[in-house]
């Protein structure tokens, strides 16, 4: 399990919050930490002039000359955490007020001493007998009897006011310094992630058929992404055109005999059940092909394809192979009305339609097309005799076998309403005004 | 009536030859694109059939290369390629008519002729001229209304005078269309089959313009 969070914005925004906070808590620390050595330093001042005068007061036999003791005024008020002591071999005196030193002993050597020996007094820190914290400067003392111990001692609260004074504002600055930092963050994630967000649009650009291609014109770290995706669309498109072709040889293989053996069997006295039978391997082969040629279950990218030049193109195909018939076409379709499905699909949707439509009616046949929300309508109605509601209701039963059906609507309907389903669209039967069948197709639209 | 037919496979394209000849239609077949395009671009047919998986040209591409030459002979592929992706494609090449296999050669035959029909400029089925008339459907001739028996070659010239009734044909473009390719053509053997043509019709129906050809006519102009 990881605490990282799974968002890449939560990820850099948590990494940036830690190390900022880091660097604000160094920060304060650090500025904590001279800004106390400096206030420290006034008081030391002060005792470090008494502890000098002291130094003198003690006479090189080790006792202190009382009459040399010339206290600094703040060791005068009593109460207030000022305080000394001297102790040596021959005894100890005190002034101020009496304190207890936590440390006594000389240190490893104070810090900041511009002499290095022992004439330079080390801090430490104690208690007076009322509790109050002090900050204390010791020195040893030298003399004929030995070492005498000097020590003068301030209220510790003297520097710490202070202190406390500066850090407030410093501490709520940082606090408001790391606030902006992270909003800066938020912002700059943003403002960084969105090539990302793009990128994302354009796909779903591409899956939706508006586009071929994502934009390779992308940030460097993104680019090379661009053209994985880019060489993924194109192998499928790949993948999917071989498999046409794949299919189309196949059609070819099996249909050429099969033609070749339903002209024998028609040269020889043409026996009906045979050429049934050819009819209906035909049939069979048909509708396996047509299914393996859908682009849908193969992933194919969604093409944006429009609809009008499609459409005119199969009343060119319906002209010329119904040409025996005078059949008047009406075509309303705007002409840019784009449909989001592969131009194969929609030939193959079409194609079934119109020649459905052609072969029913009477006089004429009409193609209308309208965007209704995310999808387009495409109406064909003829002028035939159309089907029962009954009939319409079990032309486009899911599932049905194609070849068991009977009802002289050939294999169109069910195809039609299969690709169409594949294409995220679907398949409708109604009546048309004049009693003929109004078929109509619905296919996601690809917008501009 | 000469047809070509263009198509790869030997016994379609034999049974399909054989089917046509007993239709009285003159026959030639290629075996590939190329001789197929070739001859489609020099001979003169009155239709052809074709296939599209060809070997050495694809059959759109046959198709695109006579229009794009000029030759508007009528064509009627006969192909597996059933998607209707592919009948777009073959449409917009020039194709006039398009049939998949497998086909019933009734269908061939009734297409053909149609085409053939439509070519020359009749929307209906009966082109009728005087006392003649031909039905361009099922290409059988009546004379004042009874049926007329014709051999092969008769039928193959008086098809095409027919269908340009009232114009006069070429000489060299009728014996183009009335002989296959191998066949050996004597240079009098048209003047024969029109004599005897005019013993079955009345020899005012068919005008010899001299130095140029033939033609069916209702009546003396």
């Amino acid at each position: 399990m990881t605490l990282l969070p799974r968002s890449l914005s939560g990820r850099l925004l948590a990494l940036s919050a830690l190390t900022t906070a880091a660097a604000l808590a160094f920060a304060a620390f650090g500025i904590g930490h001279v800004l106390e050595r400096f206030v420290i330093r006034g008081l030391d001042q002060q005792l470090d002039a008494e502890v000098a005068m002291l130094a003198q007061a003690v006479r090189g036999d080790g006792l202190l000359d009382r009459a040399r003791v010339v206290d600094l005024p703040v060791f005068a008020r009593a109460g207030q955490g000022w305080g000394w002591r001297v102790e040596g071999p021959h005894g100890r005196w005190t002034g101020g007020d009496a304190m207890a030193i936590a440390r006594d002993g000389p240190g490893p050597g104070p810090r900041g001493c511009p002499a290095p020996d022992d004439r330079c007094p080390t801090p430490g820190e104690g208690r007076t007998v009322t509790g109050e914290r002090v900050h204390t400067r010791m020195l040893l003392v030298p003399t004929a009897a030995g070492a005498t111990m000097v020590i003068a001692g301030g209220p510790r609260r003297l520097a710490v006011a202070p202190l406390r004074e500066a850090m407030v504002p410093l501490l709520g600055s940082l606090a408001v310094l790391g606030v902006g930092l992270a909003l800066a963050t938020m912002v700059q994630l943003r403002y960084g992630l969105r090539p990302l967000r793009a990128l994302q649009a354009s796909l779903a650009e591409v899956r939706g058929g508006r586009a071929r291609h994502v934009p390779v014109d992308q940030p460097r770290e993104l680019a090379p992404l661009a053209a994985e995706l880019n060489a993924l669309v194109d192998r499928n498109e790949a993948q999917l055109a071989q498999a046409r072709r794949h299919v189309a040889n196949l059609a070819h293989g099996l249909k050429t005999p099969l033609a070749a053996l339903g002209l024998k069997l028609a040269e020889s006295g043409g026996d009906p059940a045979l050429l049934a039978m050819v009819t209906d391997i035909d049939g069979r082969i048909r509708h396996h092909l047509g299914r393996a040629r859908a682009a849908a279950p193969g992933g194919g990218a969604r093409m944006r394809t429009m609809l009008a030049p499609a459409v005119d193109a199969l009343l060119a195909v319906m002209r010329g192979i119904h040409a025996d018939r005078a059949i008047l076409s009406i075509s309303r379709i705007a002409p840019d009305l784009a449909v989001a499905a592969d131009p194969q699909d929609l030939d193959e949707m079409l194609g079934n339609l119109l020649d459905n439509a052609w072969r029913h009616a009477r006089t004429s046949v009409r193609i209308e097309a309208t965007a209704v929300g995310q999808d387009i309508r495409l109406a064909i109605e003829d002028d035939g005799p159309g089907l029962s509601a009954q009939a319409r209701g079990e032309a486009l039963v899911p599932g049905r076998r194609l070849d068991e059906r009977g009802d002289g609507h050939g294999f169109g309907l069910p195809i039609a309403q299969e690709l169409a389903e594949l294409n995220g669209g679907g398949l409708a039967l109604g009546e048309a005004g004049g009693g003929g069948l109004c078929v109509t197709l619905t296919l996601p639209a690809a917008s501009s | 009536m000469r047809i070509l037919i263009v198509e790869d496979d030997v016994v379609l394209a034999d049974g399909i030859a054989r089917a046509l000849r007993a239709e009285n239609f003159a026959v030639d077949v290629a075996a590939n694109g190329e001789d197929g395009g070739h001859l489609g671009a020099t001979e003169r047919y009155d239709a052809a059939v074709l296939d599209l998986g060809l070997p050495k040209k694809d059959g759109v591409t046959v198709i695109r290369e006579w229009r794009a030459a000029g030759q508007d002979l009528p064509v009627l592929v006969l192909t597996a390629r059933e998607a209707w992706s592919d009948k777009v494609a073959g449409f917009k090449a020039g194709a006039d008519d398009y049939l998949t296999k497998p086909f019933r050669i009734e269908e061939v035959v009734m297409r053909l002729r149609a085409l053939v029909r439509r070519a020359a400029g009749h929307a209906g089925a009966i082109v009728t001229c005087g006392r003649l008339a031909y039905d361009a459907q099922l290409g059988t001739f009546e004379l004042d209304g009874l049926p007329l028996k014709l051999t092969a070659l008769e039928w193959r010239v008086l098809s095409v005078l027919m269908l340009r009734r009232e114009i006069v044909v070429d000489r060299a473009d009728l014996i183009e269309r009335v002989y296959e390719g191998d066949a050996e053509v004597d240079s009098n053997s048209v003047e024969v089959i029109i004599g005897r043509l005019r013993k079955k019709i009345g020899a005012a129906m068919i005008e010899t313009v001299r130095g140029r050809g033939y033609r069916v006519t209702a009546g003396a102009a």
